[in-house]
Order: structure tokens, then C-alpha cells, then sequence
């Protein structure tokens, strides 16, 4: 059963030099397209960036792109343009590079189109049977299990393959299909106050600011001191034994299957 | 800053205790008329607040101070020290709706009782797959234009960063915002109320079916994303007994410089300011000293148990469980107890 997957590919930007680029998140999102068949891709924006070879390099026959202004919002022609073509699944990157990158562009389609939403996916596992079996990336490298129903939209985290290389001849050979879209221009957005990201100390430990200023100051310029409990010469049994309550009590371990239910807890 | 010079060695004793005893002796705050209610959302990983919750929680402070209102927090499936944390009011949510990933069984209750009490703010821990999640598929639900990647907050208004990370963007706070770890510090000089204004235990609806989390190999993984590491020093050997601890507990290995040039571990396992810094969850260390340069390596872990036979030595000060005793025993005997309990003995 060949399935019909889109994948969602915006601008992108280099942090450093401002040039246009392929975006580092959507190029996994298209390089995750490309092992379960050949993609519709779609861009919304302007038909002439030169990044859009750099996608097509990956493979692509070709990118629909909806011309819209850039500094419009472009879901609304996501939307009119999906609804008429709905497909099994949808693909998208976390977030954006340019713009506003709130990482909301793949909810409001979802939401509109009535698909279920998995964020942060580092794998597809199968798809089968109306439905898709992920893996979702977790912070420490942790992944869970997700088996969610088609048609479903997707986003796919940093933890996923990394994209082959974009080659210049098939850049060359991919169309670019051009759909005129209406954009509404983004209102609330003039409201806003633009300044270059500042950055901001970062405090030390987690704990830290919890503490007493005293204590805040010490921890700046001396090592942290833990919490302190002590054993000392115990046999090596009392002291693995110490350690493991240690470990179960603060959630680093997961108490063995019997005792594992929630609310057992006094 | 206060300009005031104390001897920090006094000071940390002093502090210590005054941590033992925590916010109990902190003046309680009550907010018996609010002119409007800020919503906080945690994720409750773990049934227990995160130290981003934490965080969100003290930007939800600061948007409720700003405008007379009370901080109510919408606690689903768990439980911890909300009146310590900030909370005014609560909303406990449980049931068995709430086991297991259910972000669109979350997103339907917090809209539920968005619709009960109409709160100005509603704010999330911008977690990619928890509270990110949950807060963006509330805002898209109801058509709302969140404000992700909150960094800082300012009376009413907040900033929030976009553009790849190359642009702030400073408007007045919307409704649902998504912040960012460290946006605001978290509640510590006072206690609130934290009175029950509701319990719900909604059905869910779910789409989605959580598989569990998938073991992983923890070799796999590299140090600077471990969640629990357990490093050995110079003293360890043989070594084999270090790897059985690590593995019975799914930790991942780290060793001490020393460890690592004597050839015992692989120079991508050192952990420290030469090696790799290191924030898990938890940090357990056999036979390291603690010079200055491995402790740089872990001064953002959460806990630190060491097992050393000097009492004096600086990884014991640094830790929140030590033990004075032989590593190598101790870690055999670990190794052991860890094999026993997950085979159900
Ligand atoms: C520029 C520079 C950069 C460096 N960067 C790093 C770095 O990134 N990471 C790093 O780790 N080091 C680094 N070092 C080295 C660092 O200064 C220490 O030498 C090193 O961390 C010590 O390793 P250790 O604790 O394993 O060994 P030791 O200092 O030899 O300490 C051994 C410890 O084991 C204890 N012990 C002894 N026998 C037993 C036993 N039977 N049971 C239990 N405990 C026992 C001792 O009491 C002692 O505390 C750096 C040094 C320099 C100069
Ligand atoms: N103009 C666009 N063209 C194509 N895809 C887009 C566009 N804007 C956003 N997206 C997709 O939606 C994701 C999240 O974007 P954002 O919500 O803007 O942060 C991006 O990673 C893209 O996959």
C-alpha cells in the first residue's frame, strides 16, 4: 500500500552569515519523508529561493511552492491547500529558522484538518493498517513508544537521521510547481517590539536559586556542597543496600514490577 | 547584591540547616479577592514538579503579581509542595485518564477548566513533548496565538525569542504561553495557600497509544546526555565490577581523568572540564577524589552519591550521599543487590 506523505519545508537561515538555506529541522523532516516514498513537498513562501534547489537536491521531482508574501502567514494556504489533497500523513520540522518560529504552524493544520499530532518523532518504525508506529525522542536520549491513527501529522525532532547530501544536478532537474495563495497579512505582529536575542546568564546549579543568598553566593564561587548525608564504614552490603534505597527513593531507579504501582506512596 | 562580607564556610553550615527545615518557616502569602487567575500547567514528570515547572511556576508569580491575580495550578496526576512552589489555588486532576503519555487528555482538561474559570494566562513548560505540547495543542484548539520559547517576563509583558534563536521579540503576555527553562526564578521566600477550588478525574480521549519507553543501550548514549552515570576513578580495579553496577542499574559509565589514562576507560568517557560536562539526573562516583577540574564536569547534576574511603575528600563534600567505604566491595556489592531486585529475589 504506498501511502501519501507531505512534508512541510520553510526557509531556512544561517545564524551567523543571514544567508537563506535549507532549514536544519525540515531537512530531516524530508530526509524521514524520503525512506517511505517519494514526498509531496510543500513550501509557502517565495517561488525564487534559491535554498528550494537545496531541497530538491535531496531527491525531490519536484516542490509545490504557495506564493506568498513572506512576511504573511502562510496557514491559512496550507490549509485551503491540503484540505482539497489530504495527505496520510504530514511531516513537519519542530520549528522554523525565520520568522516568528513559534512552532505552532503544524498545530493549527492539525487542528484545522482533524489529525491526530505526534511531536519530536526520531523514527518511524511501521506504517500499517491506518496506523503509524513511532518512536519519540525524549531528553538524555530516551525514546518512547507512540502507535498513533492515520492520517496523522508529525514533527521531527533533531534526535532523527541526519539528511544526505543535496546534489546540484538533481537540484537542477526538480520543478517547482507554483500555486498563487492569498495570505492575510500578520496584524498582531506589527504590535511587536524586534531586538537581536540577548543573552542571559544562565544560572548554575538547578538548585541554586532555591537557596538563600548567602547560599547563592557561595555556590558562585565555591564547589556546591550536596545535601550531605552520611555513612561511614559500613559493610559493603549496608552501604550497596543505602545506596539503593538512595536511588529508588529519588526516582533514578524504578522499584522492581511488584512494587511499581502509583499510588502506593504514604 | 547585598555588599555585606560573610566567611562562606559559617554561612554554608548555617544555610544547610536552614534548608533542612524548608519553607516551613516562610511567611504564608493568601490572596482572598484576585482581579484575575494565571493558570500553570507542570508536566509532573515523575509525579513530582521539575525544576522547569519550577521555573514556569515563578514566571506564573510574576504575571499574577503584576496584576493582583492568584496563581492556580492545574495539577494532573501527581502531587508535590504547590504551596511552597507558588500556588494560590488548585486544580487536582487525576484518574486513570492521566497514566501514561496522554497529551490530548491533559490539553481537553485544561480546556475544561479554562472554560470554568476563565483565567487571564494560561502557562506551560515549553517541553518539546509534555507541556510545549500540550499548551500548543490547547492554543491551536482554540484558535488562541501562543507565545512559545518565553525567556523573560517584565510586569505584563514578555519577550520571547524566535528567528532561529537570532531575535527577541517583546509583546504584552498572551494567553497561553510556553516557557523557557530559567525564565523567571523559581518561588522561594514565601508559602501560598494552595487551596482545592476543584478535582476532576475527566474521561481522556486519546488517539494516541503509549507504547512505554524503549530500552535503550546505555553505551549508546552519549555522557552529555546521560541521566544516571556511574563514574569510577583511578583507584578502580579490576574494572569489571564497575560496568555490572552500571549496567544492572541502566546507568551510563563515566570515569575520572586519571581512569581514563591509565587506559581502564575510553577517553570519550571522562568526565569533567577536559573531558565532558555532564548534567544526569543522578551522579554516583567510586573512588574519585573530586579535584577541582572533574567537578567542573558535574556542578549541574541534580545529585551526587560518592563512595570513597577518605571522609575528607572533596567528591564526599560535594555529595548527597557519600559512603566511606572500599569502592571496589561496595560497587560488587551493588552490582549484586541490583541483580537480585530486578530479577524479583
Ligand atoms: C588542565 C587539567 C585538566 C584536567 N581535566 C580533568 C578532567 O576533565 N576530568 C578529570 O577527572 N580530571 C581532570 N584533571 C585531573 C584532575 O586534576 C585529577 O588529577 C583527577 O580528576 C583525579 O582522578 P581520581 O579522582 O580518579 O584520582 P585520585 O586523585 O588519585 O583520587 C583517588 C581517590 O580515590 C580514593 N580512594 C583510594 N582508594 C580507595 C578505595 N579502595 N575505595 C574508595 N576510594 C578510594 C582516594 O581517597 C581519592 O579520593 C585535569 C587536570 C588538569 C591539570
Ligand atoms: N512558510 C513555510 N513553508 C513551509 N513549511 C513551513 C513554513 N512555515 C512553517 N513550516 C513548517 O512548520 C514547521 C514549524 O514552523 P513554525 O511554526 O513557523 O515554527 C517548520 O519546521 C516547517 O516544517
Amino acid at each position: 500500500m504506498a501511502i501519501d506523505v507531505a512534508v512541510l519545508l520553510s526557509a531556512g537561515r544561517h545564524p551567523v552569515s543571514g544567508r537563506g538555506r535549507r532549514a536544519p529541522g525540515d531537512h530531516r523532516a524530508l530526509e524521514m519523508a524520503l525512506g517511505l516514498s517519494l514526498p509531496r513537498a510543500i513550501h509557502a513562501g517565495d517561488p525564487s529561493a534559491p535554498m528550494l534547489g537545496d531541497y530538491l537536491g535531496m531527491g525531490l521531482d519536484g516542490v509545490t511552492v504557495l506564493d506568498v508574501p513572506s512576511d504573511a502567514d502562510p496557514v491559512p494556504a496550507f490549509i485551503s491547500y491540503l484540505e482539497a489533497a489530504p495527505p496520510d500523513l504530514l511531516l513537519a520540522g519542530c520549528r522554523a529558522e525565520n520568522g516568528e518560529d513559534s512552532a505552532m504552524v503544524p498545530y493549527i493544520i492539525a487542528e484545522a484538518l482533524g489529525f491526530a499530532m505526534v511531536p519530536a518523532v526520531a523514527e518511524i518504525v511501521s506504517i500499517d493498517d491506518g496506523s503509524a508506529r513511532l518512536l519519540q525522542a525524549l531528553p538524555r536520549g530516551q525514546r518512547r513508544a507512540i502507535t498513533a491513527p492515520l492520517p496523522l501529522v508529525a514533527t521531527v525532532d533533531r534526535a532523527a537521521p541526519p539528511p544526505r547530501q543535496s546534489a546540484f544536478a538533481k537540484a537542477r532537474r526538480g520543478r517547482i510547481d507554483i500555486i498563487d495563495a492569498v495570505a492575510p497579512t500578520d496584524i498582531d505582529r506589527a504590535a511587536w517590539q524586534v531586538r537581536p536575542a540577548r543573552q542571559r546568564p544562565r544560572r548554575l546549579g538547578t538548585q541554586v536559586s532555591r537557596l538563600s543568598a548567602a547560599e547563592r553566593l557561595s555556590a558562585l564561587t565555591d564547589v556546591p556542597a550536596g545535601t550531605g548525608r552520611q555513612l561511614v564504614e559500613p559493610t559493603p552490603g549496608e552501604a550497596a543496600q543505602a545506596i539503593y534505597d538512595y536511588l529508588i527513593e529519588q526516582r533514578i531507579l524504578t522499584p522492581p514490577a511488584k512494587a511499581k504501582t502509583k499510588d502506593q506512596s504514604p | 547584591m547585598s555588599p555585606v562580607r560573610r566567611d562562606p564556610r559559617t554561612e554554608r553550615k548555617r544555610s544547610r540547616s536552614w534548608t533542612a527545615e524548608p519553607a516551613a518557616e516562610a511567611p504564608l502569602k493568601t490572596i482572598d479577592d484576585p482581579a484575575c487567575l494565571v493558570f500553570a500547567v507542570p508536566d509532573l514528570t515523575d509525579d513530582k514538579l521539575s525544576s522547569h515547572d519550577r521555573d514556569m511556576l515563578g514566571a506564573a508569580r510574576l504575571l499574577a503579581d503584576a496584576q493582583s491575580g492568584a496563581v492556580v495550578v492545574v495539577a494532573i496526576a501527581g502531587e508535590d509542595d504547590f504551596a511552597a512552589a507558588g500556588a494560590d489555588r488548585l486544580i487536582e486532576v487525576g484518574g486513570d485518564a492521566f497514566t501514561g503519555y496522554c497529551p490530548e487528555a491533559r490539553a481537553t482538561v485544561v480546556i475544561a477548566a479554562m472554560a470554568q474559570f476563565s483565567p487571564r494566562h494560561v502557562l506551560f513548560p515549553d517541553t518539546p513533548t509534555e507541556g510545549g505540547h500540550v499548551g500548543r495543542l490547547v492554543a491551536a484548539r482554540l484558535g488562541e496565538r501562543a507565545a512559545g520559547n518565553v525567556q523573560h517576563i517584565d510586569g505584563t509583558a514578555i519577550e520571547r525569542r524566535g528567528a532561529g534563536g537570532s531575535l527577541d521579540y517583546v509583546m504584552a503576555a498572551p494567553r497561553v504561553l510556553l516557557v523557557a527553562p530559567e525564565a523567571a526564578a523559581p518561588v522561594s521566600s514565601a508559602r501560598f495557600e494552595a487551596r482545592v477550588i476543584a478535582e476532576t478525574s475527566a474521561e481522556g480521549d486519546h488517539r494516541l497509544i503509549d507504547g512505554g519507553l524503549q530500552p535503550i543501550d546505555p553505551h549508546a548514549v552519549p555522557l552529555a546526555e546521560a541521566d544516571f552515570i556511574v563514574a569510577g576513578g583511578s583507584v578502580v580495579s579490576p574494572w569489571d565490577a564497575c560496568p555490572g553496577a552500571a549496567a544492572a542499574g541502566g546507568a551510563t559509565e563515566g570515569a575520572s581523568r586519571v581512569a581514563c589514562d591509565g587506559g581502564a576507560m575510553a577517553r570519550d568517557r571522562q568526565v569533567g572540564a577536559s573531558g565532558t560536562l555532564v548534567d544526569p539526573r543522578c551522579y554516583l562516583a567510586f573512588g574519585i577524589s573530586g579535584a577541582a577540574q572533574h567537578l567542573q564536569g558535574i556542578q549541574r547534576c541534580q545529585r551526587v552519591v560518592a563512595v570513597n574511603t577518605d571522609r575528607h575528600a572533596a567528591m564526599v563534600k560535594r555529595a548527597d550521599l557519600a559512603v566511606i567505604a572500599d569502592a571496589q566491595d561496595v560497587m560488587a556489592a551493588l552490582a549484586d543487590l541490583m541483580e537480585d531486585m530486578r530479577r524479583g529475589d
